[in-house]
């Protein structure tokens, strides 16, 4: 199934153990985050309520008084625990390992948001200037800045690889044409442009990786253009088109495969950027709009909150390792890839 | 912003956000012209009697448009001549507040948020929130005093009251000098008037002003002029709505290019400081005229003490509470509750380095509000604004994030003594109350979301504001609305950006804050028809109500105080029942903290201060209660000594509550 050269450098992968942990690390981190609803939510997982069993993680709003209480509004949950324990009529609530989910506040006349890091509260990481849970916000700000790295990585790659494999294969005017582009686009502060456009509008996601992707598939280009440039003149490209083989064909079944070291290489390091990008504008306040729970919020909290601690010293951890592990991938990838180890031409 | 306001201290620069914002309020900016400045000191310490140059085509000349004379209406109009049985008043028995303790020189840093769009006045983008620093230097003929609340000189020497109830006369100081030389005359003020009324400032809310409200102005010598208003007023507030200010006739050419042109022109003033350097986007100074005529004016005496201010650019609150902290600011507002009780403690405060000041104070309460646009389709529907106003625990705001330290806002205007409706409760957070106005108002199903619904329509509302500081406030109010069944998008834009989305009447939801000012309730600019759905104006909420609008007219004619004060009672419980505004948060106080060698008097400050470091803005703007406190040179250098070997003073905090009022 796989050729034996890939086998060889999954091996060699294996072998730099402190890549291949962060990357089982990351992958399990990713995992749970994709559940996160299940282990870090204001909504309880199992609820027993008159015999029923009700699992509220997904879907509607079950509001309070479905299960007897006198509000329309979404059922707390952590309330509604306390109450079946003392009524104790079988009734129960199993709530997530940390019951908040990033957007409530926790408030509690009397005491002022930020609150430290508390055990009895399940406040693990404290809660921040209005008294929203860290550890939620931390964990739902991993999923969206994963999230929105991957599908900016996945937009980049797609557009950079066509148009670099097109410019390398084509060569002559087209790719003069889009060096003179993306030279332009290279050449434009994308930082001041985002910060223009947050400005007269409210970024969205999807806004913000709209102006993210427009700005940053030329990376690519320049790669897949060199790669396509010096694949192309190989002997086994001038087999395939002396066999007939069409364009398209040449490309993505000749040519790509024996690039792909050069995209895989480039990936943990396009994911790290992009999360440090993301965590950068949403710290300097042209990121998401409040109160999506981002890292970059939370750094800029901290910082703001330099005497409640908790929360600078949580969000700048989890940064340092996340990156660090991200950062051990990507140099055990280019490592286990490096052509200087593997190739046919030895 | 609030243009409520004379024509002079129109001012003050502010939408603010309550006196927090006191601290990036009001500060104004500009671009360097040093060149000019520097001509202007030296020329007027010369005490050369500038003239303008003998070459006519410099100054009368056919450049610019040809301003048409003064349209005076039927029914209009002065007398010619100076009415003979005018009884010309001043005040000079009222005591000063100012310490002569106070010593003159050193440099006053402080801070702005953002660099201005304009230096202009007037015009496009010069509604900005350091447009303060500008207007305050440029004075009106009189002022009020802080403490008794009369009218005192400032350009103007001596006053008087027509016998039509709606005119009044001053005499100019004739000493009084433009920053370049030019001496203030009666025809600066004329000019005005003209200037103020011309299409090419492109300023509808003055060209209405000075045409609606200013009916005529003449001049009857060199440094007499008259003011005709549209309505009668009580006396005391005359000056308030009539005392126009003068414009240098001799430094402005109106022409299709006016606003494009001096946008970044160092505009000539009357007051104490001119800008003497601008560096754009960075900082601007404003230096003390050394041979400033008003030095001789009772009122003005002891008073704007720093040689220099700087405002710098800042655009984080809390980078410049760390430059404060650092000693590279010589104050700092700390009105908001974390930065008095968690930010400002421990290091140069606990060691006595800066004193924190906590001075109550008894002025007109900036209106804070949620301006719900009814030209929204969703908000134009009373029982949604209603429903709203029900669905904002601001209780819980207060009692948690704002610790305690504010108060909720009753009504839109307040602090205005008999003219506050103390009668209107705010309205409670209470969901089955906004439940049932949501239900009228067809919102009766909840999605699966939990957020109402009607044929599909979710009830989300995007909020505008333009203050980080607030998201804190606004996220509490969020969650706590979607109990309500409403979704609140919040919409933090930068404040100039946010600012100019209310004016052009494009939010949903703006939450902002009017600074109030002046001796009276406002009503005519925030509900009058007139300023609905026309962008630049200051009606956000796009109410048009006719029979409003008929009690609106009839309170500006009035000159009757007690039919004023039942007429603003009603319009006030009008505004109340029409729920287009959210009234939010109210402060009585302010809280400032100063290094050592900021001095202040012995009083602190005056009944009407609302911030105690301003470097000279008029408070509530009207009264003249800026610039009391001075820089000791003797001081810095025993703190700064001090700091640096180590050795603490005593810790000071200083609370004032002789203006408590509640």
């Amino acid at each position: 199934m796989l050729n034996p050269l890939t086998i060889k450098q999954l091996q060699r992968f294996r072998s730099i153990k402190r890549g291949y942990y962060s990357a089982v690390i990351l992958a399990v981190a990713l995992v749970l985050s994709l559940g996160a609803e299940l282990l870090v939510n204001s909504r309880a997982v199992v609820v027993h309520y008159q015999g029923d069993l009700i699992f509220p993680t997904y879907g509607d709003v079950i509001p309070g008084r479905t299960f007897g209480l006198d509000y329309d509004y979404e059922t707390n949950y952590r309330e509604l625990k306390r109450l079946f324990a003392e009524r104790d009529e079988g009734d129960w609530v199993l709530m997530p390992p940390v019951p908040y989910d990033a957007l409530e506040n926790d408030l509690n006349p009397g005491t002022y948001p930020p609150d430290p890091p508390s055990f009895a509260s399940s406040h693990y990481l404290g809660t921040d200037s209005t008294g929203r849970d860290v550890l939620a916000r931390l964990v739902y700000g991993f999923r969206l800045a994963f999230g929105f790295a991957s599908i900016l990585l996945a937009c980049n790659y797609f557009i950079g690889i066509t148009l670099g494999c097109a410019m390398g294969f084509w060569g002559g005017a087209f790719d003069l044409l889009f060096q003179r582009l993306i030279e332009i686009l290279n050449n434009v502060p994308v930082l001041y442009v985002i910060m223009i456009v947050a400005s007269i509008v409210v970024q969205s996601f999807w806004t913000l990786l709209a102006v993210m992707v427009f700005f940053g598939w030329t990376q690519m280009t320049w790669y897949m253009r060199t790669s396509t440039y010096k694949e192309k003149s190989r002997e086994y490209v001038l087999a395939a088109r002396a066999m007939g083989a069409s364009s398209p064909r040449m490309v993505s079944s000749h040519i790509l495969p024996n690039t792909i070291s050069v995209i895989v290489t480039f990936i943990p390091f396009s994911i790290a950027g992009a999360i440090t990008m993301l965590t950068a504008l949403d710290y300097l306040g042209f990121g998401l709009p409040p109160p999506t729970p981002s890292w970059g919020e939370l750094l800029q909290q901290g910082t703001n909150h330099l005497e409640s601690p908790w929360i600078v010293t949580s969000v700048v951890v989890a940064m340092v390792l996340v990156l660090l592990m991200v950062t051990y991938v990507g140099e055990a990838i280019r490592e286990a890839f490096d052509p200087k180890k593997f190739t046919y031409y030895e | 912003m609030t243009r409520r306001a004379t024509p002079w201290r129109r001012d003050s620069g502010s939408r603010g956000n309550t006196p927090e914002a006191t601290s990036c309020r009001g500060r104004t900016s500009v671009i360097v012209c040093a060149m000019l400045a520097c001509c202007a000191v030296f020329v007027s310490s010369c005490g050369t009697e500038t003239v303008p140059t003998e070459d006519p085509t410099a100054v009368e000349a056919p450049r610019g448009v040809q301003l048409p004379p003064l349209e005076v209406r039927e029914g209009d109009g002065l007398p010619a001549s100076l009415p003979a049985d005018l009884v010309w008043e001043t005040n000079e028995e009222d005591p000063i507040f100012a310490s002569p303790e106070a010593v003159r020189g050193g440099i006053f840093r402080t801070w702005m948020l953002a660099f201005p769009l304009t230096l202009r006045r007037v015009g496009p983008d010069s509604n900005g929130a350091f447009a303060g620093f500008l207007r305050y230097n440029q004075l009106g003929p009189v002022t009020y005093h802080p403490n008794t609340r009369r009218p005192i000189p400032s350009l103007a020497t001596h006053w008087a009251y027509g016998a039509d109830g709606r005119s009044i006369y001053y005499r100019i100081n004739p000493r009084a000098r433009w920053s370049d030389g030019v001496p203030v005359t009666a025809d600066d003020f004329v000019f005005a008037v003209q200037f103020m009324r011309s299409k090419e400032i492109v300023a509808p809310w003055y060209n209405n002003y000075y045409t609606d409200r200013i009916r005529d102005v003449k001049r009857y010598d060199d440094h007499t002029i008259g003011v005709q208003g549209a309505d009668p007023k009580p006396l005391n507030e005359m000056h308030y709505s009539y005392g126009i200010g003068p414009q240098p006739k001799h430094f402005h050419v109106l022409d299709q290019d006016w606003v494009k042109r001096t946008n970044w022109e160092i505009e000539p003033n009357t007051g104490p400081y001119q800008i003497s350097e601008v560096r754009k986007g960075k900082y601007i100074d404003l230096s003390r005229k050394a041979d400033w005529w008003g030095d001789e004016v009772k009122y003005y005496r002891y008073r704007f003490n720093p040689d220099k201010v700087r405002v710098r650019v800042i655009r984080d609150a809390n980078i410049a509470f760390q430059h404060f902290r650092k000693g590279e600011l010589d104050t700092l507002s700390l009105v908001l509750p974390h930065f008095w009780h968690e930010k400002a403690t421990g290091g140069p405060f606990d060691a006595g380095y800066i004193v924190k000041y906590w001075f109550y104070n008894d002025l007109p309460v900036p209106s804070a509000g949620m301006f719900l646009n009814s030209a929204d389709p969703i908000l134009s529907d009373r029982q949604v604004r209603l429903g709203l106003a029900h669905a904002m625990n601001f209780d819980r705001v207060i009692d948690t994030v704002l610790r305690g330290d504010y108060q909720r806002l009753p009504t839109f205007q307040l602090g205005f003594g008999d003219y506050d409706n103390r009668e209107i409760e705010p309205r409670e957070f209470d969901i089955e109350k906004a439940g049932e106005h949501f239900d009228a108002a067809g919102f009766d199903k909840r999605g699966g979301d939990g957020i109402r619904e009607r044929d599909g329509q979710r009830l989300s509302l995007r909020v505008t504001y333009g203050n980080p500081q607030h998201t804190e406030r606004l996220v509490v109010l969020k969650e706590e609305a979607k109990k309500a069944g409403v979704s609140l998008e919040l919409q933090l834009l930068d404040s100039s950006a946010s600012f100019k989305q209310m004016q052009e009447k494009k939010h949903q939801v703006a939450w902002m804050t009017w600074n109030s000012q002046g001796l009276s309730p406002r009503y005519w600019e925030h509900f009058h028809s007139e300023n609905a759905n026309r962008p630049q104006t200051n009606n956000l909420a796009n109410h048009a109500d006719p029979a409003m609008d008929e009690l609106i007219m009839a309170y500006r004619a009035s000159a009757d105080f007690d039919e004023r004060v039942a007429l603003a009672h009603r319009l006030e419980q009008m505004v109340h029942a029409a729920g287009v505004v959210i009234p939010t948060f109210q402060v009585p106080y302010t809280r400032d903290g100063a290094w050592r060698w900021v001095k202040l008097p012995e009083w602190l400050g005056t009944r009407t201060s609302g911030t105690l470091f301003n470097s000279q803005a008029n408070s509530a703007g009207i009264f003249s209660a800026g610039g009391l406190f001075w820089l000791d040179p003797e001081e810095k250098r025993r703190t700064l000594e001090a700091k640096d070997e180590g050795h603490p003073f005593e810790p000071a905090t200083v609370v004032n509550t002789t203006y408590q009022t509640h």
